[in-house]
């Protein structure tokens, strides 16, 4: 037993699980989400076990290199999916949800990500590592959520519209992403802002240098802001407010990703 | 003026100065910032003047951007001050009395009658009320009683506070983009520099490089002590992510750098025709050391730590690190040249020796030592506590605003033939659902009450 084998146990749970919700979403019946459910729900407690191993094994926070991130996203992402599906009973969004975190472990196990654990560069020897990345991971996991949530709303309000009726309402996805960006929003601008500046500040002496990274997170933080002041001042609901939530998680993407690939900057680690 | 308040106090211009500020924001992204105007030419062709102009090249620092944010920032104060009065006066000095069409238009509403008299019956609403950790205050007009209960009335404040922070932060910014400052000092072990615009002085002791054994680096540290009047007064050894504080000003470990100027050097002399012949010597830049028993000296009169040979044909370095190290010696027997020319440390097999005489003598560099020099950063930025208070108040706002939803419930009892009609509402603007059904069960436990 390693770090990879528990890595690879975990991806077989989670395909496994996407497998049953798939079954659910064509045959309707309510015991295959169940089974979906609790293979997720074994994955996430063998990927749990996979990072301490990987913190053990390497010495450092489980998120220093590409490969590290998006299993910890991955394992966030699944976190807070059973969070919500215990709150909120999303079992419809189940399929949709697990496709995006089958999507990260696939990327994660893919021969261009290293998988090696190498020595902690001098910037990355810091506590604020831990509080830093797992927080904002966890906070984008939530805009996941939200941004499955309002793609299924504008499927479902077609519908509607059309006279069907959906099992899983249009009004309650919307309120559902709802809750799910005023969690992902203060922990991101925790996680993400908060002590991102601080750390900056501790490690290369000023908390904001309009670092590309610094400035996406940025960009992502404003258009959740826009979300939360069009939906709670002006009272935009539905479409309108999904296709912002949509935006917001593109942003946060565009964050994690586009800028590691696409702009140069300070956060070049990971 | 009057109108131009009324347009700041507009959600409307907010949002808008909100999208405007996320696309400008996105636009410096994607057009490099600050880098030199040959490179913007040669990059943009013709649009680099027309970038440069609109100050696209230094976005976050151009007149208009920082208008943007000073315009946005008053939209924001202008914003919260116009809710504000109303909410205060909302909170502290609230309408008791309303008219029970008020309360039937509630969604959550309800009437009962309860066979007692009413100051009984104002007794038990009340208790099951505070049970729930609802404040409650009343007052009578005309035969009624008006009660009113309400809980977590901060989190109406949520928002505000949250703006109070991003206000504060901004605040910050203008303090450190008017007030701070940043040097980048260089130090050679031993260096003492003054800091600019304080009294104090700082000295490099000490400047070490740790490795991991596969040879990345693990640190840097350096070792500094701050004199007041040429005497220590604090030592403190700074690494990476350890800065230094000392009267305002940090002091962070930002680079490191190699001193070439005097390095030793460690040459290998083999002979092609003995291979158990190895003499090792070491020795200075200019130095010339006498071989044992072979009647030669050697000396090295040039040190590159990365070699390379130009376009006309002329040997220069290419960099500071020592990513190829090469060494240029001569030869001597008494006064006579024998060899002279370049030998490197990656390459041993291949050097550019020519000699003048035979000679069954090779050469290998095999290692170098020079002085690291180490950089230091200072930074003085007088807003960065404005930013550490900013913060903790937005985030104090952001868990008002989102996990202390407030409640309020009104009721109006009136008596009639010792019996009492009751009539009850309630509102919350946030988590509805959960109101929902604690209004339900407060009304249940009202009417089931003796």
């Amino acid at each position: 037993m390693n770090e990879s084998t528990l890595f690879l146990i975990t991806f077989i749970l989670y395909i496994v699980s996407t497998f049953f919700y798939f079954v659910f979403l064509f045959s309707k019946k309510e015991n295959r989400a169940k089974t979906g459910y609790t293979f997720a729900f074994t994955g996430l407690v063998f990927h749990t076990a996979a990072l301490i191993w990987r913190t053990v094994e390497s010495g450092h926070a489980p998120f220093t290199n590409m490969y590290e991130s998006l299993s910890f996203l991955a394992w966030a992402s699944i976190l807070a999916y059973v969070i919500i599906e215990k709150k909120f009973k999303i079992r419809k969004a189940g399929p949709y949800f697990m496709l995006i975190v089958i999507a990260l472990m696939a990327l994660a196990s893919s021969p261009l990500m290293p998988k090696e654990a190498t020595p902690l560069v001098p910037a990355l020897q810091s506590y604020w590592l831990w509080l830093h990345v797992s927080v904002t991971l966890l906070g984008e996991a939530f805009f996941a959520i939200a941004f499955i949530t309002s793609i299924l709303y504008l499927v479902a309000d077609a519908k509607e519209k059309q006279g069907k009726k959906s099992n899983l309402p249009s009004e309650k996805l919307d309120s559902i992403s709802y809750r799910c960006i005023a969690i992902g929003f203060p922990l991101f601008t925790l996680g993400g802002l908060v002590f991102g500046m601080i750390w900056a500040y501790k490690a290369w002496g000023s908390y904001w240098s309009w670092d590309p990274k610094e400035v996406w997170s940025l960009i992502t933080w404003f258009v959740f802001a826009l979300y939360l002041h069009t939906r709670i001042v002006m009272g935009w609901k539905g479409g309108p407010s999904a296709s912002i939530a949509i935006i917001g998680f593109l942003a946060a993407l565009f964050t994690y990703f586009g800028v590691n690939y696409l702009l140069a900057g300070l956060h070049s680690y990971a | 003026m009057k109108s131009i308040i009324k347009s700041l106090s507009s959600v409307k211009l907010a949002i808008v100065l909100l999208i405007i500020i996320t696309l400008a924001t996105m636009l410096g992204t994607f057009i490099p910032q600050q880098r030199s105007p040959e490179e913007y030419i040669a990059r943009y062709g013709q649009l680099a003047n027309l970038f440069q102009r609109l100050q696209l090249t230094q976005l976050y620092k151009s007149w208009w951007f920082i208008a943007l944010l000073f315009l946005f920032s008053l939209n924001i104060i202008v914003c919260t001050l116009d809710r504000f009065s109303p909410k205060l006066k909302r909170t502290f000095r609230p309408r008791l009395i309303v008219e029970p069409k008020e309360i039937s238009v509630l969604k959550l509403n309800d009437k009962l009658r309860k066979n007692m008299d009413l100051q009984t019956a104002k007794k038990e609403i009340t208790r099951t009320l505070a049970s729930r950790h609802y404040r409650v205050q009343e007052t009578e007009k005309e035969n009624k009683t008006f009660l009113l209960a309400r809980k977590r009335i901060l989190g109406w404040f949520g928002a505000d506070i949250v703006h109070l922070g991003i206000l504060t932060i901004i605040a910050g910014g203008i303090i450190s983009g008017i007030g701070g400052f940043k040097r980048s000092l260089t130090f050679n072990e031993g260096n003492v520099h003054d800091i600019p615009r304080a009294e104090f002085k700082l000295r490099l002791e000490k400047f070490e490089t740790e490795l991991y054994p596969s040879g990345a680096v693990k640190d840097w540290k350096s070792t500094l002590t701050v004199l007041e009047e040429d005497k220590p007064v604090l030592k403190k050894i700074v690494e990476v992510n350890h800065p230094l504080s000392y009267k305002g000003y940090v002091f962070y470990q930002s680079g490191y750098g190699w001193n070439w100027t005097n390095p030793s050097v460690e040459i290998w002399v083999k002979k092609r025709n003995d291979p158990s012949f190895l003499k090792k010597i070491e020795l200075n830049l200019g130095q010339r050391i006498r071989l044992d028993g072979e009647n030669i000296d050697v000396a090295v009169l040039q040190f590159i730590p990365d070699f390379v040979i130009g376009e006309k044909g002329q040997i220069t370095t290419r960099s500071l690190e020592p990513n190829n190290p090469a060494a240029f010696i001569e030869g001597w027997q008494a006064e006579e040249k024998i060899f002279s020319g370049w030998i490197f440390a990656r390459f041993p097999d291949f050097d550019r020796i020519h000699s003048e005489k035979e000679t069954d003598l090779a050469f290998e560099l095999k290692n170098f030592k020079a002085g690291q020099y180490s950089v230091i950063q200072l930074s003085k930025d007088p807003g960065a506590n404005a930013i550490w208070i900013g913060c903790a108040v937005l985030m104090i706002g952001l868990v008002f605003a989102f996990y202390w939803p407030p409640r309020e419930i009104r009721a109006i009892l009136e008596e009639s033939h010792n019996k009492t009609e009751v009539l009850t509402g309630g509102v919350a603007t946030k988590s509805k659902d959960a109101f929902k059904s604690e209004f339900e069960q407060i009304v249940n436990t009202i009417r089931r009450s003796k």
